[in-house]
């Protein structure tokens, strides 16, 4: 059986595209086939973030439109074969694509991929709808942010109204040294809010930025950062393993620190 | 027994009816009995044979069994018909006469086992209860009292008719604006130190919070 997970947030740059990606890439790395299908038409960016944009001929439209094969479109790519991507169109709109649209082309990925990851849009207009119609399960990513939460809970209701039942949350751009001085919300405060399980916590890490220009997902590198062991840790914890949480905040845990917050006032 | 009642034309198109629908039959789940049959109220809103399935379907999912459709529309009346559910067509009802009088019986309470998210609005003739937390960016107005077992952070409206004896109860209330009858409040700037059960009311200078503790005390002395 087949699992297609739609990864959304509502709001905009929390790293969707980011996880789709680097997701895609551990789970097909482990030997699972995937296919990540960007549903974000009009600005599509997961091309960019796996250096598969120069390889592009056919999009999701033109499969659509009968004018190419399922199989012409979709790039395999040449570092993990066993990773394909379903791009996106650049000069289209949302609008260029329907629901019923969306649930025929991942229909027709299961029967081939063990695993159909969908690269929400931001918002909750036509473009989620879209991403969100053949989905079984989600991802909801946040930063720990009280505008991201809040836009995360919007969609999370929406979800649950369309019978997305299996939603477990991703906490990205996570900065430990603000937590700890209570400037910046923890994972349990965002937990307390969203209350949906908890699948994975993704530090801030200047080399996602890298990463992005390079065109290389960060689990791809010998050396992994934390952040690639954090996205690595997720891929297995999607396969039933159980992987305890990376203790982020050991870094920042010393002698100094510890004595500071004890003087400083707690701030909401 | 479960109404679906929609307004005509300017209210809410199918989309919207649809989450608002699902989003009722997840949060009682608990409480429906199988085989409890359900009579849809459609009034004047136009149901094709799709939606009528599609509505009996996902009844069916928790054993309640879509019986019998009220109507007044032919359209809806032919669909539910070649459907197969049993149809009462009725003249529309004169809109002119429904003034909320005064005195008019509350409805029975609402029972919603869910945590309300942001975006949503829960809107109740009666008293509301939610066993869950009301998210920020939510709402809930309700005719009577509301409780909210969990934590209240978004807006809560109790006594919506213009009652300014109801009440409104959380175990944690951290609202962003409370409303009872005509009169509204923000929450307080600094919040406890140690959150507990609260119960806000209207007292002669405004809305007024206190422990519910405390407030059994007060109701006393006051009566």
């Amino acid at each position: 059986m087949s699992r297609v997970i739609v990864i959304t947030s509502g709001k905009g740059g929390v790293g969707k595209t980011t996880t789709t990606a680097n997701l895609g890439m551990a789970l097909a790395q482990r030997g699972r086939k995937v296919a990540v299908v960007d549903a974000d038409f009009g600005l599509r960016n997961l091309d960019l973030l796996l250096g598969l944009e120069n390889r592009i001929v056919y999009t999701a439209v033109e499969v659509l439109a009968g004018e190419c094969r399922l199989d012409q479109a979709l790039i395999k790519d040449k570092r993990q074969p066993n990773l394909a991507l379903l791009p996106a169109a650049q000069n289209r709109t949302k609008d260029a694509v329907t629901p019923e649209q969306m649930k025929q082309l991942v229909g027709s990925l299961t029967e081939s991929f063990e695993y159909v990851l969908i690269d929400c849009p931001a918002g909750i207009e036509m473009g989620f709808q879209n991403a969100i119609a053949s989905a079984t399960e989600a991802l909801i990513v946040t930063t720990p942010e009280i505008s991201a939460v809040r836009d995360a809970d919007r969609v999370v209701g929406l979800l649950e109204a369309n019978d997305v039942r299996k939603q477990h949350l991703i906490v990205n751009r996570l900065k430990p040294a603000m937590v700890q001085e209570n400037l910046m919300m923890s994972v349990s405060d965002v937990q307390e809010i969203l209350a949906i399980p908890l699948i994975g916590v993704i530090p801030d890490d200047e080399r996602v930025i890298v990463s992005t220009n390079k065109g290389e997902p960060l689990v791809l590198s010998a050396k992994m950062s934390l952040a690639g062991i954090a996205y690595d840790n997720i891929a297995r914890r999607l396969e039933g393993e159980k992987v305890p949480f990376l203790d982020l905040t050991a870094a920042y845990d010393d002698l100094f620190s510890r004595i500071r917050r004890m003087f400083r006032s707690p701030s909401r | 027994m479960l109404p679906t009642e929609s307004e005509n034309g300017f209210g809410a198109n199918w989309a919207d009816v649809w989450q608002q629908f699902k989003q009722r039959i997840n949060s009682g789940e608990r409480f429906w009995q199988p085989n409890t049959t359900v009579h849809l109220i459609a009034r004047d809103r136009l149901l094709d044979a799709r939606q009528l399935q599609a509505i009996a379907d996902t009844l069916a999912e928790t054993e309640l069994h879509l019986k019998r459709v009220y109507t007044s529309r032919r359209q809806t009346a032919v669909a539910a018909a070649t459907a197969g559910f049993s149809v009462e067509q009725h003249t529309p009802i004169s809109h002119l006469n429904q003034t909320t009088e005064s005195g008019q019986a509350l409805a029975e309470p609402l029972y919603v086992e869910a945590t309300v998210r942001s975006g949503m609005e829960i809107r109740h003739p009666g008293t509301v209860v939610i066993l869950g937390d009301v998210n920020p960016g939510s709402s809930i107005v309700a005719y009577g009292d509301i409780v909210v077992w969990g934590s209240l952070r978004g807006v809560a409206h109790a006594g919506s008719g213009g009652n300014d004896r109801c009440l409104i109860m959380a175990l944690r209330l951290e609202p962003t604006q409370l409303r009872i009858g005509e009169h509204v409040a923000r929450a307080p700037e600094k919040p406890p130190a140690q959150f507990q059960p609260e119960v806000a009311y209207v007292a002669s200078e405004g809305i007024r919070i206190t422990k519910s503790t405390d407030f059994t005390k007060l109701r006393l002395v006051s009566q």
